[in-house]
């Protein structure tokens, strides 16, 4: 991001300032440009169109149409990086077993796998609860916030599953917390006090920092992508390219995924991905696994 | 309003079961059978320590714009086991989905077994299913779903559809498992997707509350035995399994067997015809 570009303004400035213009579809509508460090980040309630962020005063997210602010690029980056500490490395998603069995065993079929289970299975369902918790918590309602962390904490297909988003969940909260904290996600301790699943910490950080929802979704999804054909071509194996076109392949997948769950009630949730559920199941008597899901 | 519409309307079916049974000196008894419309619900064998309730359609099936609703509860220390005279068949849909709706409470130290035959889909058919779940603490639960999609037998295939089956199961109020199956639109090539289920036609859940790893090793015990795809689980209190497999009749195998070794009561004599 080259300070260059000056339709990507990089300068804190209290002021509000000229539209610029840029190619591009919005991600933010008529939010302020006012940035706040980040230890100032609001958690609190403020207007809101259903998911699409547009409020008065929100840290990191620009005026510009379809300018992402640079300080919430920078902190989606941090947090949705393979390096931040929230072990998701050690976890396959069942695509383990799936290679185990052959159903997984070139780019082309990790490929396939892959795009049922993000567009029609968890990827999907994770979306949804990261949309919901975002909303509820820029709208301050502790209860819709409850229950979408209810949910989604129930929503595992199985006993790893369950384990990897409510591990990953926990432990973005704690790095959150000490790292980049905002008060959004003592609104997430008070309103819920069991598990906490990936997508819902995520969801409730990014809100938080005043982050608009679609690009901290196209965010969360890509992690989501990424940590799985990392497993797939650690398995299978493949090559470090074959990964990328896999990767590249999958980015209209996650757009459509993406935008549909910006449009989902938490009825619409639901998976097609059965095998993929009963892979993760049998993952869990493998005789040699490299993964913990 | 036409009058083909209106005719229509007036031929979709309804029905509704209200279920309530009750222990008593060692005996579970009904203290609650309503009936309305198409559903019917019959007690084949004498009162005894675990009743038995068989749900009868008499619309003979299911079609487009059907709703159905059963309702059951489990009194503190009874136990019910609910089977199906028959498979469930659910029609081409014309327009408006089918919808059905069940509902089952088991208060502390009761069981509920709730044990229906297969639903089996046929090309075209939509259907929205719910299935909500409240378990006291010390409740027990053994609930299996199989679905067929289309008789592979008489060389149906169902290519179109809708399915969409939502469970939520809640145990001293908190909700313990929750999943939303979706199938939605071309059916038969979504069900060739091998994250699906690599072309297979017939697929089955099994929840077992409370759940145990002893109950999920008898079933691992039975390894090769199994025609299709067995999978088992054990978090949160619960033990769930997943079957997948080519057709109703080697489901209906591997789903007898998981039963046998999830729980050592028998099945109700419907399901061994």
């Amino acid at each position: 991001m080259s300070g260059k570009k000056k339709n990507l303004p990089l300068v804190k400035e209290p002021r509000e300032r000229k539209r610029s213009e840029v190619a591009g579809r919005p991600m933010v509508r008529d939010a302020s440009l006012r940035d706040a460090p980040h230890h100032e980040a609001v958690g609190g309630a403020c207007e809101s169109e259903p998911l699409i962020l547009r409020s008065r005063a929100k840290p990191g997210v620009s005026k510009d149409k379809g300018a992402l602010h640079s300080s919430a690029l920078y902190r989606l980056m941090a947090w949705l990086s393979p390096s931040y500490p929230v072990g998701a490395f050690s976890y396959s998603s069942g695509i383990e077993w799936a290679v185990e069995t052959g159903d997984v065993k070139d780019a082309a079929t990790l490929k396939e796998w892959l795009a049922v289970m993000m567009e029609q299975g968890g990827g999907f369902c994770d979306a949804v609860f990261l949309a919901h918790a975002h909303r509820a918590t820029l709208d301050d309602d502790g209860r819709a916030l409850r229950a979408v962390a209810e949910l989604a904490a129930a929503f595992a297909p199985s006993k790893e599953r369950h384990l990897e988003t409510t591990a990953q969940g926990r432990a973005f909260v704690e790095a959150t917390r000490a790292a980049w904290h905002c008060p959004a996600l003592d609104l997430l301790a008070k309103a819920w006090d069991g598990p906490v699943a990936y997508p819902v910490a995520v969801g409730v950080a990014a809100a938080g920092h005043g982050i608009a929802v679609e690009p901290a979704l196209h965010a969360f999804l890509h992690a989501v992508a990424a940590n799985w054909i990392s497993a797939g071509v650690r398995l299978v194996p493949l090559g470090q390219t074959d990964g990328q076109r896999v990767l590249a392949a999958l980015e209209p997948v996650i757009a459509t995924t993406a935008q549909r769950a910006l449009t989902s009630s938490l009825d619409d949730i639901g998976s097609a991905a059965f095998r993929a559920d009963l892979a993760s199941m049998k993952h869990e008597t493998q005789y040699t696994r490299l993964f913990r899901s | 309003m036409q009058d083909s519409d209106r005719i229509f309307a007036a031929n979709r079916a309804r029905g509704r079961i209200a279920l309530g049974v009750a222990s008593a000196d060692g005996y579970t008894r009904r203290t609650q059978v309503d009936e309305e419309g198409s559903l019917r619900v019959r007690f084949p064998n004498r009162i005894a320590a675990e009743c038995e309730a068989v749900i009868v359609n008499t619309a003979g099936g299911v079609a487009g714009g059907d709703r159905f609703a059963i309702e059951v509860a489990v009194g503190a220390g009874a136990d019910l086991v609910v089977t199906g005279a028959a498979a469930e068949k659910v029609y081409r849909a014309i327009g408006t989905d089918s919808e059905m709706s069940v509902t089952l409470s088991v208060a502390a130290g009761g069981s509920l077994r709730w044990l229906p035959q297969e639903t089996i889909l046929f090309d075209r058919a939509r259907l929205d299913r719910s299935i909500d779940v409240d378990l006291a603490e010390g409740a027990s639960l053994l609930l299996a779903e199989a679905v067929v999609f289309g008789r592979s037998a008489m060389g149906e295939r169902v290519a179109q559809g809708k399915l969409t089956d939502r469970w939520r199961v809640r145990r001293g109020g908190r909700l313990v498992f929750a999943e939303t199956l979706r199938l939605d639109g071309g059916i038969a090539d979504m069900l060739g997707k091998p994250a699906v289920a690599r072309g297979g036609a017939a697929i089955a859940t099994l929840l077992l509350v409370p759940g145990s790893d002893d109950a999920v090793a008898n079933v691992r015990a039975l390894g090769e035995h199994f025609t299709g795809e067995v999978g088992l689980s054990c978090w949160n209190g619960i033990a769930l399994a997943r079957l997948c497999a080519q057709d109703g009749a080697a489901l209906r195998r591997d789903l007898v067997a998981v039963l046998a070794a999830l729980d050592s009561r028998t099945l109700p004599r419907l399901w061994l015809n």
